[in-house]
C-alpha cells in the first residue's frame, strides 16, 4: 500500500500526463496541417516524398483566394467593431443599473451563441429574401456576424465591470470631471483588458464563422465559404497554407495579447 | 500574354497562325471591328481607365476554372479583338447565383452545365444566340445542335451554345480492382471474389447517386423522353439498393471531381462515380492506376453551354468569343487543357493521337447512346426518398 | 447598486431614458438580426410554399405533421436526424468533460506552466474550424493517416478510426473543448480548497471529497460548459458532412438541404423544433445552475 504522500504525487503525475495528453491530442491536427503545407505530396502525410514550398508559392498567387482573406478580415473587423461597441454600454447597463427584467436581456445576449448556426442562417437569409431591396451580401454578413459577437464581448465586458469597484469613478465625479471622462478615465483603463479580449473573440469568432456566412454573404466570397468549396470540391494544397498562415499569424496576436493584458483572467472571469 | 493584334482594323486579317484556311473570320472580323470602335468612342471614361493606349474591350466570363488557363485566354485574344478575362466558378449553381444577384452587369459570358441554361433564359439574364454568325456551329455534332433546339431552348429560341461534354462513370484503382465489365452495378453488388466492402464512394448529389441506382436496377425507360420519370414502385427500388449499398459497399458520399482524386489516392475507396475529364485529368497527370469504366446500362452526361448577359455592352464581341471556344484550334487547346472532348469534331485535326484518344473526337454513335442531363419529373419525392437513404 | 453610481448614466436625463441609450444600439441589433429573423422563421413554418419558392400565407400545421408523417413516427428522416443528432451531441459533450475536468483542475491548483498550457489551449481555439475539421479528414478513413500508422504497427486497419460517428465526436470535441476547459477552470479556481484539505483532514476518501465537495460546488460550471459543447455540435454542419464520408445526416445539415431544395416552409419547421428543444434545455439548465449558483461566488 503507497503512501499517502506517494500517492498524491502519483496523482499529480498522472494530472501532468492527462493534460500533456490533452494537448497532444488538440494539437495533432495542428501539425498534420503545418506538415503538409510544405510537403510535396499535400494530400496525406504518408508516404512522405519532400519538401517543397510550392504551395505556398501558388497560394500567394491566388488571387480570389487572398480576395476572400481581405473580405473576411474586413467582415470580421467591422462586425467585431460593432459588438463592441453597442456590447460595452449594454454591460454598463446591466451591471451598473437596476434593469427591468435584466434576466431576461442577459439571456437574450446570450442567445446568439447558442442559436445554432444554420438555424440562425436560414432565419435571416430567408428573412431578406423576402424583404424588398435587400440582398444577401457583404452588409448581411458583417452584421449577423456583429450578433454573433456580441456575447462574447458582453460576457467578458460585464464580468470585468462587476470586479472593478466603481468609487473611484464615483470620486472622479466628485472631484468635477465629467460623467463620459470619468468613464474615459477611470472605467474604461480599468476594464480595457476585457474590452480587448471581447474584440480578438468577436474578431475571430467571425473571422473563422462558415455557417452563417454560407448562407447570408451572397456573392460575397468570404475565407471559409472559399475553404468550404475548396475541402469539397477543390485541392487541398492551398488549404494547408492557409491555413498554417492563420495559424501564425493568430499565434503571434494571442501571444501578444496575453503577454499585453489578462486574456485567461479576462476569459475565465465569465462564470 | 499573347501577342495581341496591334489594331482592330486587322482583323480581316489575321497576323497569326490562328487563321485556319477552311474558316474565314471576315464576317466576324468586321463585326468586331464595328464593336471595338463603337466601344471606343461611346466609352471616352474606359478609353481613359485603359491609358488612351488602346481600344480593345474586355470581355468578362465567369466559368470554369480550365478557361482561365493562360493558353486557352491566349488562344481566344489572338482570334477576336478582345481581352478575355475569366474569373473562376466552382459551380454553375454559383454562376447562376451570382448573376441573378447583379453580376450580370459585370460579366458579358457565363458558361455553366447545360441543365442550367433555362434557368438562366427564364430569369432574363441570357440573350438569344444568333445561330447564324457563328461560324463553327455547322461543325458540331448533330447530338449538340439538337440539344440547341431543345434543352437549351425556350419557346424554339436557343439560349446557350454547347462547348464540351463528357459523362459519369465510375473509376477504379486498378492495383485494387481487377479489370471487369463496366456495369453500375459493381457500385452495387461489387465483383464477385473481389471484397469491395467501404470501397465504393458515389456521388453526394440525390440527382447523380440516384440516377446511378435506378441505372444498375434496369430503369433505363426512366430517361427517355423530356423529363426523368421514376414511378413510386421505382423510387422505392432505388431507395432500398442505396440503403443496401450504403451497409455493405459504400466508403462514403463524395461532394466532387476533387473529393473523388483525394479519397481514391489517399485510399479511402477503391471504386468511385466520377467524370470521365476527371479520370483523363488524373492519368495526365501521372496517375497510371486510374481506370474509367463506362457502364454498359447507359451513362448520363453533361455539357457546358456558354450564354451571353443581355446586359452586355458588346454582344457582338462575345458571341465572337463564344464561337471561338468552340473553333477548331482554340477549342482543341481548350480540350487539351482540361481534358475534356469539344462539341466540335475538327478540333482532333490540332490535337494528337494520343490526345485524340483521351478526349478528342468521340464516336456520334456513342453519344446517342449517352443519357443527356436533364431535369427530373418529380423532383420532391427524390429528395425524399435522397433524405431516407441518409438517415438510414 | 444605484444608477447615481453610473458615469454614463449621467449624460442623459432620467434612469430610464439612460438605459434605453445604452442598451437600444444592442437590442436593436438583437431584434434585428435574431429575434426578427426567428419569428418570420417561425411564421414561415406554419405557411405553404409554391412550386415557384414564393410564400403563401396561409396558415397551415402541414410542414409540422410532415416532420413525424411515418410508422412509427420516429423514423422519418427529421426524426432520426434528431435523435441522432442529440446522441453524438451527448457524446462530445462526455468526451469534452471527461478530458477537460482533469486539466482544469490541475490548471487551477498549480501555478507552474499555467500561461502556456493556456496558450497551448487557445490557439488550437483560435485556428479556423473548417481547417481542424479538414485536419480530421486527413488523419481518419480507411486511408487516413491514423489506420496508416495502425498498419505500420501491425495492428491493422481499425474500424473506429474510419469515418463515421467516432469521428464526428472527434471532430466535434476538438473545436468545442476550450469552452468546457475554460468554463470549468472558472468554476473551480473560485473553490476554496482550504475546504476540501479540511475534509481530507477529517478522514473523507480523495474520491469522497470529489463526489460531496468538488463536483457539487462545481457543478453549475459543468453544466454551463456541457451546454456550450452540446449545442454548437447539436447543430453542427461542416463536421458531421466530412468526418462521416457524407453518411450520415445530422438535423443541421438535413435543414441546410432542405433549404438548399428551396424547401424553405419545411427547413423553417424543422429549424423550429430545434431551437424550441435548445430553449427547453437551456430553461431547464438556467433553472439548475441558478439553483445551485448560491454558493459559489
Amino acid at each position: 500500500m503507497a503512501s499517502p504522500s506517494t500517492r498524491s504525487r502519483l496523482l499529480g503525475h498522472a494530472l501532468s500526463a492527462w493534460t500533456v495528453a490533452v494537448l497532444a491530442v488538440l494539437w495533432l491536427p495542428l501539425v498534420v496541417i503545418i506538415v503538409l503545407s510544405v510537403a510535396e505530396n499535400a494530400a496525406t502525410i504518408l508516404p512522405f516524398t519532400g519538401v517543397t514550398l510550392a504551395h505556398y508559392q501558388a497560394t500567394l498567387q491566388d488571387g480570389a483566394l487572398l480576395g476572400s482573406v481581405a473580405n473576411s478580415a474586413t467582415i470580421a473587423t467591422l462586425a467585431s467593431v460593432l459588438a463592441t461597441a453597442v456590447g460595452v454600454p449594454a454591460s454598463v447597463a446591466l451591471v451598473r443599473y437596476d434593469v427591468p427584467l435584466s434576466n431576461a436581456f442577459r439571456v437574450a445576449v446570450v442567445l446568439p451563441m447558442v442559436v445554432p448556426g444554420v438555424v440562425l442562417g436560414i432565419g435571416v437569409l430567408i428573412s431578406i429574401r423576402t424583404l424588398p431591396g435587400i440582398t444577401p451580401g457583404f452588409v448581411p454578413t458583417v452584421l449577423t456576424h456583429a450578433v454573433y459577437g456580441l456575447p462574447f464581448v458582453v460576457l467578458l465586458v460585464s464580468a470585468r465591470l462587476a470586479a472593478v469597484d466603481d468609487t473611484l469613478a464615483d470620486a472622479a465625479r466628485d472631484l468635477g470631471a465629467s460623467p463620459l471622462v470619468a468613464f474615459r478615465d477611470v472605467t474604461l483603463p480599468a476594464i480595457a483588458p476585457a474590452v480587448a479580449s471581447g474584440f480578438l473573440f468577436a474578431w475571430v469568432r467571425s473571422f473563422e464563422e462558415f455557417v452563417r456566412a454560407y448562407f447570408v454573404s451572397g456573392t460575397t466570397d468570404v475565407l471559409t465559404t472559399e475553404m468550404y468549396a475548396l475541402l469539397a470540391y477543390g485541392t487541398a494544397p492551398k488549404l494547408n497554407v492557409i491555413a498554417t498562415l492563420v495559424l501564425f499569424v493568430l499565434a503571434v496576436v494571442l501571444a501578444v495579447a496575453m503577454t499585453a493584458g489578462d486574456v485567461v483572467s479576462a476569459v475565465t472571469a465569465g462564470e | 500574354m499573347s501577342p495581341r493584334q496591334p489594331d482592330a482594323s486587322d482583323a480581316d486579317a489575321p497576323a497569326d497562325t490562328t487563321s485556319d484556311a477552311g474558316h474565314p473570320h471576315s464576317t466576324v472580323g468586321r463585326r468586331s471591328f464595328l464593336a471595338a470602335t463603337g466601344a471606343a468612342a461611346s466609352a471616352t471614361t474606359l478609353a481613359g481607365c485603359l491609358g488612351g493606349t488602346t481600344g480593345t474591350p474586355t470581355i468578362n466570363v465567369l466559368t470554369w476554372e480550365h478557361y482561365a488557363r493562360d493558353d486557352v485566354a491566349a488562344a481566344v485574344e489572338d482570334a477576336v479583338d478582345a481581352t478575355v478575362n475569366v474569373t473562376k466558378s466552382i459551380s454553375s449553381e454559383k454562376m447562376f447565383a451570382g448573376w441573378q444577384a447583379g453580376k450580370d452587369q459585370q460579366f458579358d459570358i457565363a458558361i455553366p452545365n447545360n441543365n442550367y441554361v433555362p434557368k438562366f433564359a427564364a430569369a432574363g439574364l441570357a440573350a438569344p444566340v444568333p445561330v447564324s454568325d457563328l461560324d463553327s456551329y455547322p461543325a458540331i455534332y448533330d447530338f449538340f445542335k439538337n440539344a440547341m433546339d431543345t434543352q437549351l431552348a425556350v419557346d424554339g429560341t436557343p439560349y446557350g451554345v454547347p462547348i464540351r461534354f463528357g459523362y459519369y462513370g465510375y473509376g477504379y484503382d486498378s492495383r485494387a480492382v481487377p479489370d471487369h465489365d463496366p456495369s453500375w452495378s459493381v457500385l452495387f453488388d461489387g465483383i464477385d471474389g473481389v471484397d469491395l466492402s467501404s470501397a465504393v464512394a458515389l456521388y453526394d448529389n440525390h440527382f447523380k447517386a440516384m440516377s446511378a441506382a435506378a441505372l444498375h436496377l434496369g430503369f433505363r425507360d426512366a430517361f427517355d423522353g423530356d423529363r426523368i420519370t421514376l414511378s413510386e414502385s421505382q423510387l422505392g427500388a432505388v431507395t432500398d439498393a442505396l440503403i443496401d449499398q450504403k451497409q455493405s459497399l459504400l466508403s462514403g458520399y463524395i461532394a466532387g471531381d476533387a473529393s473523388f482524386v483525394k479519397g481514391i489516392t489517399k485510399g479511402d475507396f477503391h471504386v468511385g462515380h466520377t467524370g470521365r475529364m476527371n479520370v483523363t485529368n488524373m492519368r495526365a497527370d501521372g496517375t497510371d492506376w486510374i481506370e474509367m469504366a463506362t457502364p454498359t446500362e447507359g451513362a448520363l452526361s453533361w455539357f457546358e453551354a456558354a450564354v451571353v448577359s443581355t446586359q452586355t455592352d458588346h454582344p457582338d464581341l462575345a458571341w465572337e468569343v463564344v464561337n471561338e471556344y468552340i473553333a477548331p484550334e482554340t477549342g482543341a487547346t481548350l480540350a487539351r487543357e482540361g481534358h475534356a472532348p469539344s462539341v466540335n469534331p475538327e478540333t482532333t485535326a490540332h490535337l494528337s493521337e494520343r490526345r485524340t484518344e483521351l478526349y478528342g473526337a468521340i464516336d456520334p454513335a456513342r453519344l446517342a447512346d449517352m443519357i443527356p442531363s436533364k431535369a427530373v419529373a418529380n423532383e420532391d419525392a427524390w429528395r425524399a426518398a435522397w433524405e431516407r437513404v441518409k438517415t438510414a | 447598486m444605484g444608477d447615481t453610481d453610473s458615469v454614463l448614466g449621467r449624460l442623459v436625463g432620467s434612469p430610464r431614458a439612460r438605459l434605453a441609450a445604452l442598451l437600444a444600439p444592442s437590442g436593436g441589433l438583437l431584434v434585428a438580426l435574431l429575434f426578427a429573423p426567428l419569428s418570420f422563421m417561425v411564421a414561415v413554418s406554419f405557411a405553404r410554399v409554391s412550386d415557384a419558392s414564393r410564400i403563401i400565407w396561409h396558415p397551415t400545421a402541414a410542414n409540422y405533421t410532415a416532420l413525424v408523417d411515418a410508422t412509427p413516427f420516429w423514423s422519418t428522416p427529421f426524426v432520426t436526424s434528431l435523435l441522432l443528432s442529440v446522441g453524438i451531441a451527448a457524446a462530445t459533450t462526455v468526451v469534452c468533460l471527461v478530458a477537460a475536468y482533469p486539466v482544469a483542475y490541475a490548471l487551477a491548483r498549480r501555478d507552474r506552466g499555467r500561461r502556456v498550457v493556456f496558450f497551448l489551449v487557445l490557439l488550437p481555439f483560435f485556428t479556423m474550424y473548417l481547417v481542424r475539421v479538414y485536419s480530421w479528414y486527413l488523419l481518419f478513413g480507411d486511408g487516413g493517416v491514423l489506420n496508416d500508422i495502425a498498419t505500420v504497427l501491425g495492428v491493422g486497419p481499425v474500424d473506429a478510426f474510419g469515418f463515421g460517428v467516432p469521428a464526428i465526436v472527434v471532430g466535434l470535441a476538438h473545436a468545442q473543448f476550450p469552452y468546457m476547459l475554460l468554463t470549468l477552470y472558472a468554476g473551480i479556481e473560485a473553490v476554496d480548497f482550504d475546504v476540501l484539505e479540511a475534509a481530507r483532514d477529517l478522514g473523507a476518501s480523495r474520491r469522497a471529497v470529489f463526489r460531496d465537495v468538488l463536483l457539487p460546488l462545481t457543478l453549475p460550471n459543468v453544466v454551463a460548459g456541457s451546454l456550450f459543447v452540446f449545442v454548437p455540435a447539436f447543430g453542427s454542419f461542416v463536421a458531421p458532412r466530412f468526418l462521416s464520408g457524407s453518411t450520415v445526416l445530422l438535423v443541421g445539415q438535413l435543414i441546410a438541404g432542405r433549404i438548399d431544395s428551396f424547401n424553405i416552409a419545411s427547413a423553417s419547421a424543422a429549424a423550429t423544433v430545434v431551437v424550441v428543444l435548445i430553449a427547453a434545455a437551456f430553461g431547464v439548465a438556467a433553472r439548475y445552475t441558478d439553483a445551485s449558483a448560491g454558493g459559489d461566488h
